[in-house]
């Protein structure tokens, strides 16, 4: 059986690991289980075969996979990461009874794209404080906290970026990596005209739709790389979820790529255990192996395409609202 | 005699001409469309049955008047573009009447999933010497520099983007044309008793074309508990697929979430080709019944959730502060039933 520490090492194929996982999974979470066995899901030989569970599954029950019994009211004492949503609104849960597997899953995937030790990070986004249960926080956290210069922090909201602290960090030969949710990031330039140093990073992190303003992922790279004054190719997005313990990066174009340790595949809405060719839009499934205490295969409600390569988009959420009524459809009707 | 009057009268000559039981037109229609598998004959019929009975009685009179068309109030020299969906028979009659009484032009981009029957009712009307242009066809490039004054089609968020930048490079609209644009998705029950007849026109209403259609039952709110109600139902479901099969097949998708509504303790009733399950949420897979528990109170709470994607709450009796229409008229509306609660004639009047 697969332990926690396998999960990163690279000799180990990610197929060899995810079916390992899958066993875990299928023989002691219990929700999975009746998921896998009500499918009358075959034996199990390709990754491509194992059935994702809907993501919906983190906001209608507890997705937990251990051992014994006994540990289960363990986990639910340990870190718990919430989606964001409004009161009254059902939100995911995920227990973490392993926080350093997050807290490896974060650094070295990032590592994978970024030489951390280049970068100041700043967050520009509500603090560890307020915002304990929030796995995007909790992640900036761990990268503030492990950055030593003593420079990186989480940004006062409303608060024009500081100059002097920009060309502090440029004069200590680091690098700005300026983590925000879309909205946040263009309350920085509305507030006042702020042009970054040049060799800084923007890690866009979500929140593309505020009640306030909606823009394609791509207008809105164009007005931060205007407002921010750096090179289009130095906005960057991440692609996570409460749901998920490692994450996807795009690094200045529309397309993300996964760790090493995730795995993303874009299904057929119409039969979710299909995997669609590359260039075909459909539902975005997600295989991370971080998630070895909850569930590593899921299937979001995001639509995505994905190319030859592995590389794949986020065009928004899947919309039910074509089905089941009158509905003109070009190609169709 | 006016020509209002005229125009009124020989529509409804031409309808009930199209509808008349020998008629050859209409039979070889419906005969080529369950020859192609496109709707089930006992959906057709009961769609040509119900307008029959609608025409008969003297409706469409009834809606102009409703509608307050007169000499002075028509749309005629209007040019207006219908671009009918194809989910259930004979879904885009009701726009193509509503069109042509109005007095207007009558463009139809008629559904390649249902281009017979509509087809045969337009040759009807032509036929007839109607002092009215009709023009259809299953292909949108026909109506190539058109430039209509208004355009109608049921859409969502997604679709009407496309359809707008179709009609746009096609120049079917003048640029500031009026868009009628239906969104209305479905309809939700609120059931008080399970009487036989209660039940009966429930499964009509949520079970009738396979669900489809903005007038389907989608949700229904109910203070039974599914688990308790489900095997008496489900008679009432199987007695109405032995008169009426299903026409259409579920995807996988359907099994996949019975699945998951099994792994997360969630109660149902799995039909084989139907999915009940008792949820409060947007009814987003193709033929599921989502089951509520709940009383009056959720039946607003589910309506102002949803907004517009509600076409209608049905009920066998008033609900205070919501407009509610008798669940036994869910698949046999008046002619003049208002599709997003809009009166189709007066929507081409504007």
């Amino acid at each position: 059986m697969i332990s926690p520490s396998q999960i990163f090492d690279s000799s180990l194929s990610f197929e060899e690991k995810a079916l390992h996982i899958y066993k875990l999974q299928k023989a002691h979470n219990p929700i999975y289980k009746k998921f896998c066995e009500t499918l009358e899901t075959q034996e199990i030989k390709l990754v491509s075969e194992i059935p994702l569970l809907p993501i919906s599954g983190f906001k209608d029950v507890e997705i937990i996979t251990a051992l014994d019994k006994s540990s289960i009211n363990n986990f639910k004492s340990t870190l718990k990461f919430q989606s964001s949503g409004t009161s009254g609104m059902k939100r995911s849960k995920h227990y973490v009874p392993d926080r350093d597997i997050y807290r490896q899953s974060i650094i070295r995937g990032m590592q994978q794209f970024y030489n951390l030790e280049e970068y100041v990070i700043w967050a520009y986004t509500p603090g560890y404080q307020e915002n304990p249960n929030s796995s995007l926080i909790w992640m900036l956290n761990t990268l503030i906290e492990r950055e030593d210069s003593g420079m990186s922090r989480f940004l006062d909201l409303g608060v024009p970026l500081d100059k002097k602290k920009m060309s502090e960090i440029k004069e200590s030969e680091k690098k700005l990596m300026l983590f925000g949710a879309a909205f946040g990031l263009l309350d920085i330039l509305e507030q006042q005209e702020t042009h970054l140093p040049k060799d800084s990073v923007i890690m866009e992190t979500g929140g593309m739709k505020t009640h306030r303003r909606e823009m394609t992922r791509q207008q809105l790279h164009e007005k931060l790389t205007e407002g921010f004054g750096i090179p289009k190719t130095q906005i960057h997005s991440e692609y996570g979820m409460a749901e998920l313990l490692s994450q996807a990066y795009s690094l200045g174009d529309e397309w993300f790529q996964c760790v090493p340790w995730m795995q993303v595949s874009i299904r057929n809405p119409d039969n979710p255990m299909e995997e669609l060719p590359a260039g075909e839009e459909g539902l975005i499934g997600i295989i991370d192996l971080a998630n070895i205490y909850s569930c590593a295969f899921i299937l979001t409600g995001d639509k995505g395409i994905q190319d030859e390569a592995g590389k794949f988009q986020v065009l928004g959420r899947w919309n039910p609202q074509n089905l089941r009524g009158c509905n003109f459809l070009i190609d169709q009707d | 005699m006016s020509w209002i009057e005229k125009h009124i009268d020989e529509i409804t000559q031409a309808a009930q001409n199209w509808l008349r039981s020998d008629n050859q037109s209409l039979k070889k229609a419906i005969d080529k469309t369950v020859e192609e598998n496109l709707f089930s004959f006992e959906d057709i019929k009961h769609q040509i049955l119900v307008l029959k009975e609608n025409v008969e009685a003297g409706q469409i009179k009834e809606w102009t008047k409703r509608s307050g068309l007169s000499e002075e109030k028509n749309a005629k020299g209007k040019k207006v573009l219908c671009l009918h969906a194809g989910n259930l028979p004979l879904v885009g009659f009701q726009t193509t009447l509503g069109t042509i009484l109005s007095g207007a032009d009558y463009y139809g981009k008629l559904s390649r999933k249902d281009p017979y029957m509509l087809a045969s009712f337009l040759e009807e009307v032509k036929n007839s010497g109607l002092d009215l242009h009709a023009e259809y066809s299953t292909d949108l490039n026909q109506f190539k520099n058109l430039k209509a004054d208004k355009v109608a089609f049921a859409g969502s968020t997604e679709s009407v983007q496309k359809v707008r930048e179709e009609i746009k490079r096609l120049k079917a609209a003048k640029a500031d044309a009026d868009y009628i644009i239906r969104t209305a998705k479905f309809s939700i029950a609120y059931i008080e008793d399970q009487s036989s007849e209660t039940m009966e026109d429930l499964v009509e209403a949520a079970f009738r074309y396979g669900g489809k259609g903005c007038r389907s039952v989608a949700l229904v709110v109910t203070k039974f508990p599914l688990d308790s109600t489900k095997c008496g139902f489900t008679d009432y479901i199987e007695f109405f697929w032995m008169k009426n099969p299903q026409h259409k097949k579920p995807k996988p998708n359907l099994k996949y979430q019975f699945a998951y509504n099994k792994a997360i303790g969630r109660s149902q009733a799995w039909l084989d080709d139907f999915l009940i399950q008792e949820t409060d949420e947007f009814p987003e897979t193709d033929f599921t019944l989502n089951w509520v528990m709940g009383d009056e109170k959720k039946v607003r709470e589910l309506k102002e959730k949803f907004g517009d994607v509600i076409q209608a709450v049905y009920t066998t009796k008033k609900i205070e502060g919501i407009k509610t229409d008798l669940l036994s008229q869910a698949q046999r509306p008046p002619l003049w039933w208002k599709p997003d609660g809009v009166d189709t004639i007066i929507s081409m009047l504007d």
